[in-house]
């Protein structure tokens, strides 16, 4: 217990890495307060007309399936067709029907949607007559805009393993590491006690984050907290391979690095493109992606799956504990 | 002095040689080049709307190849399932009827008038292209402008401020105080080390991944973006490693920072997506003026005015600090 009281008065002393655990909280605040960025525009149409070329009807006819901006001048409207960022579809008028313009480095959707337009112009009248049945679905781009919150979860979950990777190396370069192996402190003892600082910190940091992000039900929130611990648990370990693994200060940093982008990138990437069968089994070897998974399935109120990820986790938690324990031992043998 | 320089500029090669800052860049390099070929482009592709059809008396005589046919209802249920964005239609009763997953209200009414279009004779007609890129042009510069100025803005800069921080750790500023040579020398030939670095990652990085023609065509306007970018970011770094005191945590701290507040810079840019207040951001500024040299655009004289102005600003900044450590230093 003594030793833990150290370790919690060094971090204390250490101003930055308070700071590295305040971070994803607020982040989180500042995604309430901004509210969340409206992404439903992404797959929308845009069109570009020039004033005083197309007759009201038509422009309203276009309105149907999307903004409609005018231009004043030729070059203005060239410009807006050509802006890489957007795949806005140029109309202008020619005899009673219209014709299309692109720039022609939009997505193979807006090239096609663009061909299809001036047909589509001619037959508006049969089109609105045919019967349409609608169903529901979440919305796409909804899920898409859900990632950031689990992502900033993830962060703050996974820095009590950026911590206890730089304390051990900082301990390292300062030489107190030499002074712990003249401690009458058992290698067992030391681990437990820099588990505990990083998986503390990892733990509270990603309970505030959710405390913000999400309203959860008493079970859900559970749940939550058992992802939170486990997630936080695997982390603290990990943390303590890089610490063990880096010789300075510039390999633990590079190494971290790697690793926190292999941590974010993953889940997200793999929520983006949607994996499955054996790509998704294998993204579950990196310790994010089951926190991750299990989240999202909670805020949609999927508890098996987030049950499921929790046992991955575990799994993960025990593996990497037996691993850790197994090198140590072996490094113990020949000395 | 140019010897002087020549001594120092060696000592600082030397200095990132041994921070891995060059291995570092060399795997960010490749990394990259990975993605975008990889990753990247077969991501970034969105084929047009498919339709499927049920026609079990075919009742539709002209319908178009783009029309996949399907053979029962429940297998139209189960394609629009696995495909939301797709179009139904259900002609079994006689009529058509159309079936759709509800999207965003002008998308759903072209998708039905689409979808409806290919059951009479194509009447397509290719539009008229106003520009001179393909989608894979856009896509490459597109994110390889995202990448370079990824790692310009954060992995270079930490590796900056990492190799400055462990100078300072090592007495360094305490011996440049007793040398008998000018103060901005040491301060310069950091600049022109780090300058000289990201100019070359650029140059690779542009030209592994537009291609030879392509690449070669953009780069002295994106070495010229990457220069302004690299002199303010390595001052930035310059200024954290001489002002703050344990820099080491705010590195890892700052990878994340980097992150999120470059997150909105890159979808206001490069999406529909526009936010009313990404024209207060610093990033945004820097980001276009980079993506306007990669896309051909023309940048305006009050931006080059403004990024010389903040370098000006930023390396007056910097030598006040490096005085005042060097002071500190005795």
């Amino acid at each position: 217990m003594n030793g833990i009281r150290y370790q919690l008065k060094s971090v204390w002393k250490d101003k930055f890495c308070l700071m590295t655990f305040l971070l994803p909280i607020l982040v989180a605040v500042g995604m309430q307060c901004m509210g969340s960025i409206d992404l439903s525009s992404l797959g929308e149409l845009h069109f570009a007309v020039l004033a005083e070329d197309l007759p009201p009807q038509t422009v309203r006819w276009l309105e149907r399936y999307g903004p409609v901006t005018v231009y004043e001048t030729e070059g203005a409207w060239t410009a807006a067709i050509n802006e890489p960022s957007t795949n806005v579809i140029g109309v202008k008028g020619e005899g009673v029907g219209i014709r299309t313009a692109v720039s022609g480095d939009e997505l193979e959707v807006f090239q096609q949607a663009a061909a299809t337009l001036p047909a589509l112009f001619q037959q508006r009248g049969t089109a609105e007559q045919a019967r349409i049945l609608t169903l529901e679905r979440p919305d796409l781009l909804e899920h898409f805009q859900d990632i950031f919150v689990p992502g900033v979860l993830i962060v703050a979950m996974f820095m009590g393993c950026t911590f206890n990777a730089m304390n051990i190396i900082s301990e390292k370069e300062d030489g107190v590491a030499f002074i712990n192996e003249v401690l009458p402190m058992g290698p067992s003892q030391y681990v437990l006690q820099k588990v505990t600082v990083g998986f503390l910190f990892g733990s509270l940091s990603s309970v505030v984050t959710a405390g913000i992000c999400f309203r959860l039900s008493w079970r859900d929130g559970g749940l939550m907290l058992v992802l939170i611990l486990l997630a936080s648990f695997v982390a603290a370990l990990l943390g303590l391979f890089i610490g063990r693994a880096s010789r300075g200060l510039m390999a633990g940093v590079v190494y971290i690095k790697l690793v926190m982008l292999l941590f974010i990138a993953v889940p997200i990437l793999c929520a983006l493109t949607g994996v499955d069968g054996p790509l998704a089994a294998l993204c579950c070897l990196v310790p994010s992606q089951p926190a991750f998974e299990g989240i999202l399935a909670l805020s949609a109120g999927d508890r098996g799956t987030a049950l499921h990820n929790s046992g991955i986790l575990l799994l993960h938690g025990l593996a990497w504990f037996a691993l850790y324990g197994a090198i140590a031992l072996r490094r113990k043998r020949p000395g | 002095m140019w010897n002087h320089f020549g001594a120092l500029l060696k000592k600082d090669v030397r200095m990132l040689v041994s921070g891995k800052f060059f291995l570092l860049a060399l795997g960010f390099l490749l990394l990259y080049t990975a993605y975008v070929n990889l990753g990247y482009l077969r991501f970034m592709q969105m084929p047009p709307y498919h339709v499927y059809l049920y026609d079990p008396g075919g009742t539709q005589t002209q319908v178009s190849p783009l029309v996949q046919p399907v053979p029962s209802l429940e297998a139209l249920d189960a394609a629009l399932l696995e495909d939301a964005n797709g179009v139904g239609l259900d002609a079994s009763t006689g009529t058509v009827q159309l079936v759709l997953y509800r999207g965003a209200e002008g998308v759903d009414h072209h998708r039905a008038d689409y979808a409806l279009s290919l059951l009479g004779p194509d009447s397509s007609r290719l539009p008229q292209i106003l520009g001179s890129n393909t989608p894979e042009q856009k896509a490459r510069k597109e994110i390889t402008c995202e990448l370079l100025f990824f790692e310009l803005a954060a992995v270079g800069f930490l590796g900056i401020a990492g190799v400055l921080f462990q100078e300072k750790g090592m007495g360094v500023i305490r011996v440049h105080g007793v040398l008998p040579l000018p103060k901005e020398l040491f301060l310069l030939s950091k600049l022109a080390v780090f300058l000289l670095c990201d100019l070359g990652f650029a140059a690779l990085l542009t030209l592994l991944n537009l291609g030879l023609l392509d690449g070669a065509a953009v780069l002295p306007a994106v070495l010229v973006q990457t220069a302004f970018l690299s002199l303010m970011m390595a001052l930035v770094g310059l200024l954290c490693a001489l002002l703050l005191k344990d820099f080491r945590q705010f590195t890892l701290a700052y990878l994340v920072i980097a992150i999120f507040a470059a997150t909105p810079v890159f979808l206001s840019a490069n999406t529909s997506v526009k936010l009313d207040w990404i024209g207060g951001h610093p990033f945004y500024h820097v980001y276009m003026g980079l993506k306007t040299a990669y896309f051909g655009g023309t940048v305006s004289p009050a931006y080059y005015l403004g990024a010389a102005g903040t370098v000006v600003l930023l390396f007056l900044m910097v030598r006040l600090a490096f005085r005042r450590e060097m002071r500190k230093e005795g």
